[in-house]
């Protein structure tokens, strides 16, 4: 088979995938953000001594992490117009996305949680601290160490995640190149040319990733 | 008391220290991360070229496998879908099947692969499929890259609607763009989309999906207000689905739908458009003229004696 590369095609629309590349960033970050509160939240649920609570968090992590993440961005976007619910495209990807992100934060935080030693908890009761005060000053302080690792993980993950986006026509990075695509037949040297970002991408995450971890690292 | 520091945040982005017996370690790593890096890259390049080996010929290689393999989609009416049995039927199936027959005479001889749109191109070059069979229109540009057979359709682009929607026929999207009124118009991602978009209804939005399925569920869900999809499709719907789907009486836009092949492939190309003219004109008609009468609804003459239809 004879084929000859022309990446000068997808060079002259690079700002298209750069644009996509950002907007792609810019998703995962808020997903993340809004995963990590509802992570956060459902953690302490699933902590409670109460089971009614510990019920609710389950049963979200569940149903969350068990539906397929395309399947979830399809219900929210093609779906809840039926119930008169209507977000526009981003939001609904958000929506989805964080939904997502925040069943798995919840079981990263369960398991921060969990791992802290109760001894300094007692000793925080010992010295006449109140709940609120456990949980500000030493339950979140030493959770965040232990999950940082894996938030980052989650970051990078979702930033992948966010190519199914190009389902609901959100323009990021895989739309741009599928629309590139499409345009200009040029199939191998558009995905390679977009691997090549996403790699780059996530791995200036990891990067930064891992400066922060070593930063905040318990010593 | 255990603090959580703040000040340690705040110093986040200045970079950490790295002490100097760190260093070489820190090179050591960066060699490995970069030795990591490359080596995918090479994968990357070998996995591209790997599928060249010259073999003995399509044609011979179909006929001793003794089944064709199709590259074709499940989600469009009436070309490919799939029944409640789970079989693929269509008028791109029945292409596939007259053409097993002609190699094999049998026409179960066939596998039917299922692939989207925008892997048309890739899975012939990448010899997965021996032809594709998947309303594929022709143009000069895809004809660059893979070569077409001769054509067995010619298809129109329509709108449909939803009759939710508040828009009623084909006027009522142009004037309301007129009005000032936002109009979204889903279609399937392709080369021509924005521009047939805009030549349909001027000063509308697309939005372009990956595949047709998701064009009818941006109609049926409110977020379209028309979709832009073929005629034939549209057609079929209206009549099946009137609850779901309304036909806005507009079309344009000939264009011609062939199988596709992988370049280089003379001898195979030749075979199937010998297939293809055959039951379209010649001895083998009532295969073609049963299918479309199936699909389309409409009985096609048989081929008169004299002239061959094309060159009448």
């Amino acid at each position: 088979m004879r084929y000859f590369w022309n990446f000068n095609i997808v060079f002259a629309q690079i700002d298209l995938l750069l644009n996509g590349l950002l907007l792609g960033l810019l998703l995962a970050v808020a997903s993340l953000m809004i995963g990590v509160l509802l992570g956060l939240f459902m953690a302490f649920l699933a902590t409670s001594k109460h089971l009614w609570l510990r019920v609710v968090s389950r049963f979200y992590v569940t149903l969350l992490r068990n539906t397929p993440l395309l399947v979830l961005i399809f219900i929210v976007y093609f779906g809840l117009p039926d119930i008169y619910v209507r977000l526009g495209k981003n939001e609904s990807f958000v929506f989805a996305l964080s939904l997502y992100a925040g069943a798995y934060m919840t079981e990263v935080f369960r398991a921060g949680l969990e791992a802290i030693p109760k001894g300094i908890i007692e000793a925080g009761q010992a010295i006449g601290l109140t709940p609120l005060q456990i949980c500000w000053n030493i339950q979140l302080p030493i959770m965040f160490k232990n999950v940082l690792p894996s938030l980052g993980n989650y970051l990078i993950s979702l930033f992948k995640d966010t190519s199914l986006a190009a389902s609901i026509t959100i323009p990021e990075l895989t739309y741009s190149a599928k629309k590139i695509n499409t345009l200009t037949f040029r199939v191998f040297e558009v995905w390679l040319v977009t691997a090549a970002l996403y790699i780059v991408a996530c791995y200036l995450m990891a990067f930064i990733l891992r400066r922060v971890e070593r930063r905040f690292a318990i010593q | 008391m255990l603090y959580f520091n703040k000040k340690k945040l705040f110093n986040l982005y200045e970079g950490a220290i790295i002490s100097e017996e760190e260093e070489g370690e820190e090179k050591m790593k960066k060699f490995v991360r970069l030795s990591f890096l490359m080596s995918f890259c090479l994968l990357f390049v070998l996995g591209c070229l790997t599928g060249n080996a010259e073999s003995a010929g399509k044609l011979q290689e179909v006929l001793s496998r003794g089944k064709l393999i199709v590259g074709t989609g499940s989600t469009n009416v009436p070309w490919h879908t799939k029944n409640n049995s789970g079989q693929y039927e269509g008028m791109d199936i029945d292409m596939g099947k007259i053409l097993a027959r002609g190699l094999f005479g049998d026409e179960t001889k066939v596998e039917f692969v299922e692939q989207a749109p925008d892997q048309r191109i890739p899975n012939l070059l990448a010899d997965k499929v021996d032809i594709c069979l998947q309303f594929m229109t022709i143009t000069p540009a895809r004809a660059q890259q893979i070569a077409f057979t001769v054509p067995y359709y010619t298809e129109g682009i329509g709108l449909i609607l939803s009759p939710k929607s508040q828009y009623k026929k084909y006027d009522d999207l142009v004037n309301a763009v007129k009005g000032g009124k936002k109009v979204t118009i889903a279609i399937l991602q392709n080369a021509d989309a924005a521009n047939n978009v805009q030549r349909m209804v001027p000063g509308s939005k697309d939005d372009q999906y990956e595949n047709q399925g998701l064009v009818y569920q941006a109609v049926t869900s409110g977020r379209a207000d028309a979709g832009a999809v073929d005629l034939s499709s549209i057609k079929w719907l209206a009549s099946k689905q009137p609850d779901l789907y309304v036909d806005s009486g507009f079309g344009f836009n000939p264009q011609l739908y062939g199988g596709g092949v992988k370049p280089d492939e003379q001898e195979w190309l030749n075979y199937v458009n010998t297939v293809f003219i055959d039951c379209m004109a010649g001895s083998t008609y009532e295969l073609y003229n049963t299918a479309y009468a199936k699909w389309f609804g409409e009985a096609l003459p048989i081929p008169a004696i004299g002239k061959p239809l094309m060159y009448r």
